[in-house]
Protein backbone atom coordinates (compact mmCIF):
# COMPACT_ATOMS: atom_id res chain seq x y z
CA UNK A 1 0.00 0.00 0.00
CA UNK A 2 1.15 3.39 -0.93
CA UNK A 3 2.65 5.83 1.43
CA UNK A 4 0.12 9.18 1.95
CA UNK A 5 2.42 11.04 4.76
CA UNK A 6 5.96 10.25 4.41
CA UNK A 7 8.80 12.50 6.59
CA UNK A 8 12.28 11.91 6.53
CA UNK A 9 15.21 13.40 8.29
CA UNK A 10 12.61 16.21 9.11
CA UNK A 11 12.93 18.84 11.40
CA UNK A 12 10.50 21.31 12.09
CA UNK A 13 11.59 25.14 13.53
CA UNK A 14 10.52 28.20 14.72
CA UNK A 15 11.59 31.71 14.69
CA UNK A 16 13.64 31.91 11.43
CA UNK A 17 14.81 27.99 12.39
CA UNK A 18 16.19 28.48 15.74
CA UNK A 19 14.16 26.77 17.39
CA UNK A 20 13.70 23.71 17.08
CA UNK A 21 10.74 21.82 17.62
CA UNK A 22 11.26 18.39 15.76
CA UNK A 23 14.70 16.84 15.08
CA UNK A 24 15.62 14.35 12.53
CA UNK A 25 12.06 12.59 12.40
CA UNK A 26 11.37 9.63 10.34
CA UNK A 27 8.21 8.11 9.76
CA UNK A 28 5.40 7.16 7.13
CA UNK A 29 2.04 6.40 7.10
CA UNK A 30 -0.49 4.50 4.45
CA UNK A 31 -3.49 5.31 2.73
CA UNK A 32 -6.21 3.83 5.08
CA UNK A 33 -4.29 3.79 8.55
CA UNK A 34 -6.06 5.18 11.95
CA UNK A 35 -2.75 6.74 13.56
CA UNK A 36 -2.31 8.76 16.67
CA UNK A 37 0.33 11.38 17.91
CA UNK A 38 0.61 11.81 21.30
CA UNK A 39 2.94 14.13 23.63
CA UNK A 40 3.25 15.87 26.05
CA UNK A 41 1.71 19.76 26.13
CA UNK A 42 4.43 22.05 24.09
CA UNK A 43 6.15 18.68 22.43
CA UNK A 44 5.41 19.88 19.07
CA UNK A 45 2.41 17.73 18.32
CA UNK A 46 0.29 20.93 16.61
CA UNK A 47 3.75 22.20 15.24
CA UNK A 48 3.67 18.84 13.18
CA UNK A 49 0.26 19.06 12.46
CA UNK A 50 0.56 22.31 11.17
CA UNK A 51 3.64 21.02 8.83
CA UNK A 52 1.27 18.44 7.44
CA UNK A 53 -1.35 21.15 6.53
CA UNK A 54 1.51 23.54 4.92
CA UNK A 55 1.51 26.39 7.55
CA UNK A 56 5.09 25.67 8.44
CA UNK A 57 7.80 24.70 5.91
CA UNK A 58 10.30 21.77 7.67
CA UNK A 59 13.65 23.80 8.18
CA UNK A 60 15.76 20.33 7.15
CA UNK A 61 14.53 17.26 5.34
CA UNK A 62 11.84 15.87 3.06
CA UNK A 63 7.73 15.86 4.37
CA UNK A 64 6.03 14.30 1.56
CA UNK A 65 2.34 14.24 1.66
CA UNK A 66 -0.15 12.98 -1.21
CA UNK A 67 2.93 12.68 -3.14
CA UNK A 68 3.82 16.35 -2.76
CA UNK A 69 6.56 17.44 -1.05
CA UNK A 70 5.97 20.17 1.22
CA UNK A 71 9.58 21.52 1.73
CA UNK A 72 10.04 22.75 -1.80
CA UNK A 73 6.13 22.96 -2.73
CA UNK A 74 4.73 25.62 -4.67
CA UNK A 75 1.96 28.15 -3.05
CA UNK A 76 -0.83 26.84 -5.74
CA UNK A 77 0.15 23.04 -5.32
CA UNK A 78 -0.30 23.59 -1.65
CA UNK A 79 -3.78 25.16 -2.62
CA UNK A 80 -4.86 22.09 -4.59
CA UNK A 81 -3.65 19.87 -1.47
CA UNK A 82 -5.13 21.60 0.95
CA UNK A 83 -8.35 20.97 -1.10
CA UNK A 84 -7.95 17.08 -0.99
CA UNK A 85 -7.19 17.13 3.33
CA UNK A 86 -9.59 16.97 5.81
CA UNK A 87 -9.04 19.77 8.69
CA UNK A 88 -10.46 19.19 12.58
CA UNK A 89 -9.80 21.50 15.00
CA UNK A 90 -9.79 21.79 18.78
CA UNK A 91 -11.93 24.87 18.43
CA UNK A 92 -13.63 23.76 15.24
CA UNK A 93 -12.83 26.54 13.16
CA UNK A 94 -16.00 27.34 11.87
CA UNK A 95 -16.92 30.44 10.25
CA UNK A 96 -19.79 32.42 12.52
CA UNK A 97 -21.41 34.50 10.11
CA UNK A 98 -22.41 31.33 8.05
CA UNK A 99 -25.08 28.67 8.10
CA UNK A 100 -23.81 25.24 9.49
CA UNK A 101 -24.76 23.63 5.58
CA UNK A 102 -22.41 26.69 4.31
CA UNK A 103 -19.78 25.80 6.78
CA UNK A 104 -20.07 21.85 5.66
CA UNK A 105 -19.78 22.80 2.10
CA UNK A 106 -16.76 24.86 2.24
CA UNK A 107 -13.99 22.62 0.52
CA UNK A 108 -16.41 22.18 -2.22
CA UNK A 109 -17.51 26.09 -2.75
CA UNK A 110 -13.41 26.10 -2.99
CA UNK A 111 -13.69 23.53 -5.76
CA UNK A 112 -15.99 25.41 -7.62
CA UNK A 113 -18.99 22.33 -7.87
CA UNK A 114 -22.54 24.11 -8.10
CA UNK A 115 -24.92 25.53 -6.04
CA UNK A 116 -27.10 21.91 -6.39
CA UNK A 117 -24.43 19.56 -5.30
CA UNK A 118 -23.27 21.54 -2.53
CA UNK A 119 -27.01 21.49 -1.50
CA UNK A 120 -27.11 18.07 -1.75
CA UNK A 121 -23.64 17.18 0.20
CA UNK A 122 -24.85 19.49 2.70
CA UNK A 123 -28.19 17.61 3.32
CA UNK A 124 -26.23 13.85 3.47
CA UNK A 125 -23.41 15.09 5.41
CA UNK A 126 -25.46 16.89 8.07
CA UNK A 127 -27.59 13.76 8.32
CA UNK A 128 -24.30 11.55 8.17
CA UNK A 129 -23.50 13.61 11.72
CA UNK A 130 -26.98 13.35 12.66
CA UNK A 131 -27.79 17.15 12.27
CA UNK A 132 -29.98 16.91 9.53
CA UNK A 133 -32.35 19.88 10.76
CA UNK A 134 -29.34 21.89 11.45
CA UNK A 135 -28.59 23.20 8.15
CA UNK A 136 -30.27 26.50 8.18
CA UNK A 137 -28.42 27.30 11.71
CA UNK A 138 -25.85 29.08 12.56
CA UNK A 139 -22.35 27.74 14.38
CA UNK A 140 -22.84 30.05 17.72
CA UNK A 141 -26.65 28.14 18.36
CA UNK A 142 -24.79 24.66 18.60
CA UNK A 143 -23.35 23.36 21.46
CA UNK A 144 -19.87 22.09 21.43
CA UNK A 145 -20.43 18.70 20.19
CA UNK A 146 -22.59 19.36 17.73
CA UNK A 147 -20.25 22.31 16.37
CA UNK A 148 -17.82 19.56 16.02
CA UNK A 149 -20.02 17.17 14.35
CA UNK A 150 -20.35 19.97 11.64
CA UNK A 151 -16.23 20.31 11.46
CA UNK A 152 -16.53 16.88 11.19
CA UNK A 153 -18.84 16.75 8.29
CA UNK A 154 -16.92 19.52 6.70
CA UNK A 155 -13.86 17.78 6.89
CA UNK A 156 -15.39 14.73 5.01
CA UNK A 157 -17.54 16.97 2.22
CA UNK A 158 -14.83 16.30 -0.59
CA UNK A 159 -14.16 12.50 0.12
CA UNK A 160 -10.32 13.63 1.26
CA UNK A 161 -7.19 11.48 1.04
CA UNK A 162 -6.33 12.20 4.52
CA UNK A 163 -8.07 13.89 7.52
CA UNK A 164 -5.68 15.76 9.79
CA UNK A 165 -7.05 16.18 13.13
CA UNK A 166 -6.20 18.47 16.18
CA UNK A 167 -7.05 17.61 19.53
CA UNK A 168 -11.03 16.92 17.92
CA UNK A 169 -12.38 16.36 21.36
CA UNK A 170 -10.34 18.23 23.31
CA UNK A 171 -13.23 20.63 24.70
CA UNK A 172 -15.54 18.07 24.37
CA UNK A 173 -17.77 16.20 27.19
CA UNK A 174 -17.77 12.12 27.01
CA UNK A 175 -20.62 11.49 25.08
CA UNK A 176 -19.98 13.90 22.06
CA UNK A 177 -16.19 12.33 22.00
CA UNK A 178 -17.62 9.07 21.57
CA UNK A 179 -19.86 10.72 18.79
CA UNK A 180 -16.90 12.11 16.86
CA UNK A 181 -14.52 9.26 17.80
CA UNK A 182 -16.83 7.01 16.03
CA UNK A 183 -18.06 9.34 12.68
CA UNK A 184 -13.74 9.38 12.31
CA UNK A 185 -13.12 5.48 12.39
CA UNK A 186 -16.24 5.18 9.95
CA UNK A 187 -14.24 7.39 7.81
CA UNK A 188 -11.54 5.31 8.21
CA UNK A 189 -13.45 1.48 7.46
CA UNK A 190 -15.83 3.04 4.69
CA UNK A 191 -14.02 5.99 2.94
CA UNK A 192 -10.34 4.28 3.15
CA UNK A 193 -9.53 7.83 4.11
CA UNK A 194 -6.18 7.95 6.10
CA UNK A 195 -6.99 10.01 9.66
CA UNK A 196 -4.11 11.01 12.07
CA UNK A 197 -5.39 12.78 14.96
CA UNK A 198 -3.18 14.93 17.51
CA UNK A 199 -4.43 14.32 21.09
CA UNK A 200 -3.09 14.26 24.46
CA UNK A 201 -4.82 11.17 25.38
CA UNK A 202 -5.69 8.22 23.36
CA UNK A 203 -9.52 7.22 23.87
CA UNK A 204 -10.40 4.14 25.35
CA UNK A 205 -13.93 3.02 23.39
CA UNK A 206 -11.72 2.84 20.06
CA UNK A 207 -12.19 -0.39 18.29
CA UNK A 208 -10.03 0.19 14.99
CA UNK A 209 -5.97 -1.13 15.21
CA UNK A 210 -4.48 1.85 14.84
CA UNK A 211 -1.00 2.73 15.08
CA UNK A 212 0.33 5.32 18.14
CA UNK A 213 3.04 7.80 17.69
CA UNK A 214 4.75 9.99 20.67
CA UNK A 215 6.49 13.05 20.37
CA UNK A 216 9.81 13.24 22.63
CA UNK A 217 12.58 15.07 23.26
CA UNK A 218 11.85 16.54 19.49
CA UNK A 219 11.65 12.96 18.24
CA UNK A 220 9.24 11.18 16.96
CA UNK A 221 8.95 7.63 17.89
CA UNK A 222 6.37 4.80 16.90
CA UNK A 223 5.15 3.49 20.41
CA UNK A 224 4.35 -0.75 19.71
CA UNK B 1 -24.61 53.32 12.90
CA UNK B 2 -21.63 51.36 12.74
CA UNK B 3 -22.31 50.28 9.33
CA UNK B 4 -22.70 52.92 8.04
CA UNK B 5 -19.45 54.91 9.62
CA UNK B 6 -17.05 52.30 8.22
CA UNK B 7 -18.86 52.19 4.56
CA UNK B 8 -18.40 56.07 4.82
CA UNK B 9 -15.05 55.71 5.91
CA UNK B 10 -14.48 54.17 2.84
CA UNK B 11 -16.12 56.20 0.21
CA UNK B 12 -15.26 59.44 1.38
CA UNK B 13 -11.69 59.31 0.58
CA UNK B 14 -12.97 57.41 -2.84
CA UNK B 15 -14.83 60.38 -3.59
CA UNK B 16 -12.17 62.98 -2.99
CA UNK B 17 -9.87 60.83 -5.34
CA UNK B 18 -12.90 60.59 -7.86
CA UNK B 19 -13.63 64.29 -7.87
CA UNK B 20 -9.91 65.12 -7.77
CA UNK B 21 -10.16 63.33 -11.34
CA UNK B 22 -13.42 64.89 -12.25
CA UNK B 23 -11.64 68.55 -11.34
CA UNK B 24 -8.98 67.04 -13.65
CA UNK B 25 -11.09 66.14 -16.60
CA UNK B 26 -12.95 69.63 -16.41
CA UNK B 27 -9.93 71.35 -15.78
CA UNK B 28 -8.18 70.12 -19.15
CA UNK B 29 -11.26 70.31 -21.33
CA UNK B 30 -11.77 74.06 -20.20
CA UNK B 31 -8.05 74.94 -20.46
CA UNK B 32 -7.80 73.11 -23.87
CA UNK B 33 -10.04 75.85 -25.00
CA UNK B 34 -8.39 78.59 -23.71
CA UNK B 35 -4.88 77.14 -25.04
CA UNK B 36 -6.61 76.73 -28.44
CA UNK B 37 -7.87 80.34 -27.86
CA UNK B 38 -4.26 81.39 -26.95
CA UNK B 39 -2.77 79.65 -30.01
CA UNK B 40 -5.25 81.33 -32.19
CA UNK B 41 -4.48 84.92 -31.11
CA UNK B 42 -0.88 84.07 -31.46
CA UNK B 43 1.08 85.40 -34.49
CA UNK B 44 4.68 85.83 -35.19
CA UNK B 45 6.27 87.89 -37.46
CA UNK B 46 8.56 87.47 -39.84
CA UNK B 47 10.59 89.82 -42.51
CA UNK B 48 12.03 88.14 -45.72
CA UNK B 49 14.13 89.55 -48.64
CA UNK B 50 12.01 87.46 -51.16
CA UNK B 51 8.49 85.81 -51.08
CA UNK B 52 8.31 82.38 -49.17
CA UNK B 53 5.79 79.24 -49.18
CA UNK B 54 4.00 78.09 -46.19
CA UNK B 55 5.91 74.63 -46.61
CA UNK B 56 9.47 76.74 -46.10
CA UNK B 57 8.51 77.97 -43.33
CA UNK B 58 7.71 74.60 -42.09
CA UNK B 59 10.21 73.04 -43.33
CA UNK B 60 12.36 75.24 -41.10
CA UNK B 61 10.20 74.87 -38.23
CA UNK B 62 7.43 72.02 -37.89
CA UNK B 63 5.58 74.33 -35.06
CA UNK B 64 4.29 76.34 -38.30
CA UNK B 65 0.74 76.21 -38.69
CA UNK B 66 0.09 79.01 -41.44
CA UNK B 67 1.50 82.07 -42.96
CA UNK B 68 -0.23 85.18 -44.27
CA UNK B 69 1.54 87.62 -45.93
CA UNK B 70 1.00 91.56 -45.03
CA UNK B 71 -0.30 93.59 -48.07
CA UNK B 72 2.64 95.05 -49.25
CA UNK B 73 0.21 97.50 -51.44
CA UNK B 74 -1.07 98.58 -48.05
CA UNK B 75 2.19 99.53 -46.17
CA UNK B 76 3.27 101.36 -49.51
CA UNK B 77 -0.26 103.45 -49.42
CA UNK B 78 0.77 104.08 -45.78
CA UNK B 79 4.21 105.19 -45.93
CA UNK B 80 4.32 106.70 -49.30
CA UNK B 81 1.24 109.14 -49.28
CA UNK B 82 1.61 112.29 -51.30
CA UNK B 83 4.94 110.20 -53.43
CA UNK B 84 4.85 110.30 -56.91
CA UNK B 85 4.49 106.69 -58.46
CA UNK B 86 8.08 106.28 -59.45
CA UNK B 87 9.04 107.45 -55.89
CA UNK B 88 6.54 104.55 -54.53
CA UNK B 89 6.90 101.78 -57.47
CA UNK B 90 10.64 102.37 -55.96
CA UNK B 91 9.94 102.11 -52.35
CA UNK B 92 7.89 99.08 -53.20
CA UNK B 93 10.97 97.39 -55.15
CA UNK B 94 13.03 97.72 -51.68
CA UNK B 95 10.51 96.97 -49.46
CA UNK B 96 10.68 93.34 -47.95
CA UNK B 97 7.89 91.17 -47.47
CA UNK B 98 6.19 90.41 -44.25
CA UNK B 99 4.26 87.40 -42.46
CA UNK B 100 2.21 86.67 -40.15
CA UNK B 101 3.35 82.97 -38.68
CA UNK B 102 0.50 80.75 -36.97
CA UNK B 103 1.32 78.33 -34.62
CA UNK B 104 0.23 74.71 -34.24
CA UNK B 105 0.57 74.50 -30.32
CA UNK B 106 1.13 77.13 -27.26
CA UNK B 107 4.93 77.15 -27.04
CA UNK B 108 6.46 78.80 -24.05
CA UNK B 109 9.48 80.90 -24.46
CA UNK B 110 12.34 78.39 -25.46
CA UNK B 111 10.34 77.15 -27.86
CA UNK B 112 9.59 80.20 -29.36
CA UNK B 113 13.25 81.56 -29.48
CA UNK B 114 13.56 77.89 -31.15
CA UNK B 115 11.53 78.40 -33.75
CA UNK B 116 13.16 82.06 -34.35
CA UNK B 117 16.47 80.49 -34.42
CA UNK B 118 15.13 77.97 -37.12
CA UNK B 119 13.72 80.95 -38.95
CA UNK B 120 16.85 82.98 -38.62
CA UNK B 121 18.57 80.37 -39.81
CA UNK B 122 17.38 81.13 -43.85
CA UNK B 123 19.62 83.51 -45.33
CA UNK B 124 16.59 84.96 -46.79
CA UNK B 125 14.51 85.38 -43.57
CA UNK B 126 15.95 89.42 -42.57
CA UNK B 127 14.19 89.59 -39.21
CA UNK B 128 11.79 87.62 -36.94
CA UNK B 129 9.55 89.11 -34.13
CA UNK B 130 8.09 86.40 -31.56
CA UNK B 131 6.56 89.05 -29.10
CA UNK B 132 7.97 86.45 -26.27
CA UNK B 133 7.51 88.53 -23.18
CA UNK B 134 3.76 89.08 -23.16
CA UNK B 135 2.93 85.33 -24.52
CA UNK B 136 5.95 84.10 -22.18
CA UNK B 137 4.06 85.88 -19.10
CA UNK B 138 0.38 84.69 -19.95
CA UNK B 139 1.52 81.18 -20.28
CA UNK B 140 3.61 80.70 -17.17
CA UNK B 141 0.67 82.58 -15.32
CA UNK B 142 -1.07 79.40 -17.13
CA UNK B 143 1.59 76.71 -16.56
CA UNK B 144 1.41 77.61 -12.68
CA UNK B 145 -2.30 77.55 -11.96
CA UNK B 146 -2.20 73.96 -13.97
CA UNK B 147 0.89 72.83 -12.30
CA UNK B 148 -0.89 74.11 -8.35
CA UNK B 149 -4.07 72.46 -9.45
CA UNK B 150 -2.35 69.05 -10.78
CA UNK B 151 -0.03 68.98 -7.14
CA UNK B 152 -3.00 69.60 -4.85
CA UNK B 153 -4.47 66.45 -6.99
CA UNK B 154 -2.19 64.08 -6.32
CA UNK B 155 -1.65 65.09 -3.10
CA UNK B 156 -5.28 64.71 -2.06
CA UNK B 157 -5.18 61.56 -4.05
CA UNK B 158 -2.34 60.13 -2.37
CA UNK B 159 -3.63 61.14 1.22
CA UNK B 160 -6.88 59.26 -0.04
CA UNK B 161 -5.52 55.87 -0.74
CA UNK B 162 -4.12 55.82 2.43
CA UNK B 163 -6.94 56.23 4.23
CA UNK B 164 -8.64 53.83 1.69
CA UNK B 165 -6.27 51.20 2.33
CA UNK B 166 -6.53 51.78 6.10
CA UNK B 167 -10.24 51.24 5.93
CA UNK B 168 -9.47 47.86 3.86
CA UNK B 169 -7.02 46.77 6.34
CA UNK B 170 -10.07 46.91 9.24
CA UNK B 171 -12.31 44.96 7.07
CA UNK B 172 -9.74 42.14 6.79
CA UNK B 173 -9.27 42.47 10.27
CA UNK B 174 -12.69 42.06 10.56
CA UNK B 175 -13.15 39.47 8.36
CA UNK B 176 -9.38 37.68 9.09
CA UNK B 177 -11.04 34.22 10.57
CA UNK B 178 -13.43 33.83 7.63
CA UNK B 179 -10.21 34.73 5.09
CA UNK B 180 -7.94 32.09 7.62
CA UNK B 181 -10.18 29.13 8.08
CA UNK B 182 -10.98 29.32 3.67
CA UNK B 183 -6.72 29.35 3.78
CA UNK B 184 -6.18 25.89 5.13
CA UNK B 185 -8.91 24.21 3.42
CA UNK B 186 -6.77 25.76 0.27
CA UNK B 187 -9.43 28.83 -1.55
CA UNK B 188 -7.14 30.80 -3.78
CA UNK B 189 -6.75 34.85 -3.22
CA UNK B 190 -9.49 35.78 -5.32
CA UNK B 191 -11.93 33.45 -3.40
CA UNK B 192 -11.00 34.49 0.66
CA UNK B 193 -10.38 38.04 -0.34
CA UNK B 194 -14.53 37.74 -2.67
CA UNK B 195 -15.75 39.67 0.73
CA UNK B 196 -13.50 42.36 0.58
CA UNK B 197 -13.83 42.59 -2.98
CA UNK B 198 -17.54 42.84 -2.87
CA UNK B 199 -17.73 45.49 0.08
CA UNK B 200 -15.20 47.59 -2.52
CA UNK B 201 -17.16 47.15 -5.50
CA UNK B 202 -20.23 47.78 -4.21
CA UNK B 203 -18.76 51.29 -2.41
CA UNK B 204 -17.00 52.41 -5.10
CA UNK B 205 -20.19 52.34 -7.12
CA UNK B 206 -21.70 54.26 -4.19
CA UNK B 207 -19.13 56.32 -4.82
CA UNK B 208 -19.14 57.24 -8.61
CA UNK B 209 -23.11 57.38 -8.74
CA UNK B 210 -22.47 60.38 -5.54
CA UNK B 211 -20.16 61.95 -7.85
CA UNK B 212 -21.46 61.87 -10.99
CA UNK B 213 -24.71 63.14 -9.47
CA UNK B 214 -22.92 66.03 -7.72
CA UNK B 215 -21.53 67.42 -11.37
CA UNK B 216 -24.79 66.40 -13.24
CA UNK B 217 -26.65 69.01 -10.49
CA UNK B 218 -23.76 71.51 -11.33
CA UNK B 219 -23.91 71.14 -15.20
CA UNK B 220 -27.57 71.63 -15.15
CA UNK B 221 -28.49 73.29 -12.67
CA UNK B 222 -26.46 75.39 -10.27
CA UNK B 223 -24.08 76.59 -13.36
CA UNK B 224 -27.09 78.46 -15.26
CA UNK B 225 -28.40 79.99 -11.42
CA UNK B 226 -24.96 80.68 -10.45
CA UNK B 227 -24.86 83.73 -12.88
CA UNK B 228 -21.50 83.55 -13.39
CA UNK B 229 -19.99 84.38 -16.58
CA UNK B 230 -17.01 81.64 -16.83
CA UNK B 231 -19.47 78.65 -15.75
CA UNK B 232 -21.94 79.71 -18.39
CA UNK B 233 -19.60 79.83 -21.31
CA UNK B 234 -17.95 76.39 -20.16
CA UNK B 235 -20.97 74.77 -19.03
CA UNK B 236 -20.29 71.72 -21.58
CA UNK B 237 -17.27 71.06 -20.34
CA UNK B 238 -17.98 70.78 -16.39
CA UNK B 239 -19.33 66.97 -17.18
CA UNK B 240 -19.79 64.61 -20.04
CA UNK B 241 -21.55 61.34 -19.94
CA UNK B 242 -18.38 59.51 -20.65
CA UNK B 243 -16.93 61.09 -17.38
CA UNK B 244 -19.38 58.46 -15.16
CA UNK B 245 -17.36 55.16 -17.19
CA UNK B 246 -14.33 57.19 -16.84
CA UNK B 247 -14.65 57.63 -12.99
CA UNK B 248 -16.42 53.95 -12.64
CA UNK B 249 -13.06 52.74 -14.29
CA UNK B 250 -11.07 55.15 -11.87
CA UNK B 251 -12.65 53.55 -8.72
CA UNK B 252 -13.02 50.06 -9.53
CA UNK B 253 -9.22 49.98 -10.39
CA UNK B 254 -8.56 52.07 -7.01
CA UNK B 255 -10.57 49.20 -5.26
CA UNK B 256 -8.92 46.16 -6.97
CA UNK B 257 -5.68 47.49 -6.44
CA UNK B 258 -6.10 48.54 -2.50
CA UNK B 259 -7.56 44.98 -1.78
CA UNK B 260 -4.67 43.37 -3.73
CA UNK B 261 -1.97 46.09 -1.38
CA UNK B 262 -4.05 44.69 1.79
CA UNK B 263 -4.47 41.20 1.41
CA UNK B 264 -0.68 40.66 -0.40
CA UNK B 265 0.73 42.78 2.55
CA UNK B 266 -0.67 40.01 4.96
CA UNK B 267 2.26 36.66 5.12
CA UNK B 268 -0.88 34.29 5.55
CA UNK B 269 -2.49 32.54 8.19
CA UNK B 270 -1.51 33.54 11.89
CA UNK B 271 -3.05 31.36 14.77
Amino acid sequence: MSNVIQATNLTLAYDNGTKEIIKDANFAIKKGEFVFITGPSGSGKSTLLKALYGQLKPREGNLIVGGHNLSNIRRKKLQELRTHMGMIFQDYKLVNEWTVAKNVVLPLMIAGYSNEVQDTQARRLLKHVKLPEYADKYPLELSGGEQQRVGVARALSKNPVVILADEPTGNLDDYSSNVIWDLMENACQQLDTTVLVVTHKIPTIFSLPYRHFIIENRGVYEVH
Amino acid sequence: MKFIKNHLMFILPLMAILLGIEFYLIFERSTDTYETKLTQGYTMLVVSKSPVQLDTFQNLNTHISSSSEVNRDEIISNIAKGMSQDSSNSILAKLPYFYNLGLNLYLNSDELEQIKSDLKADSNIKRVETFGTSHASKYKLFAFIKFTLETFIIFMMVVSFILIVKQMEIWKYQHKERMQIMEIFGAPLMLRAGVLFRIAFLDAIFSTLFISILFMYIKFSWAMDSGIDLMIEHQEALFHASDILILLCASLLLVVIAVYFVVFSSKGVKE
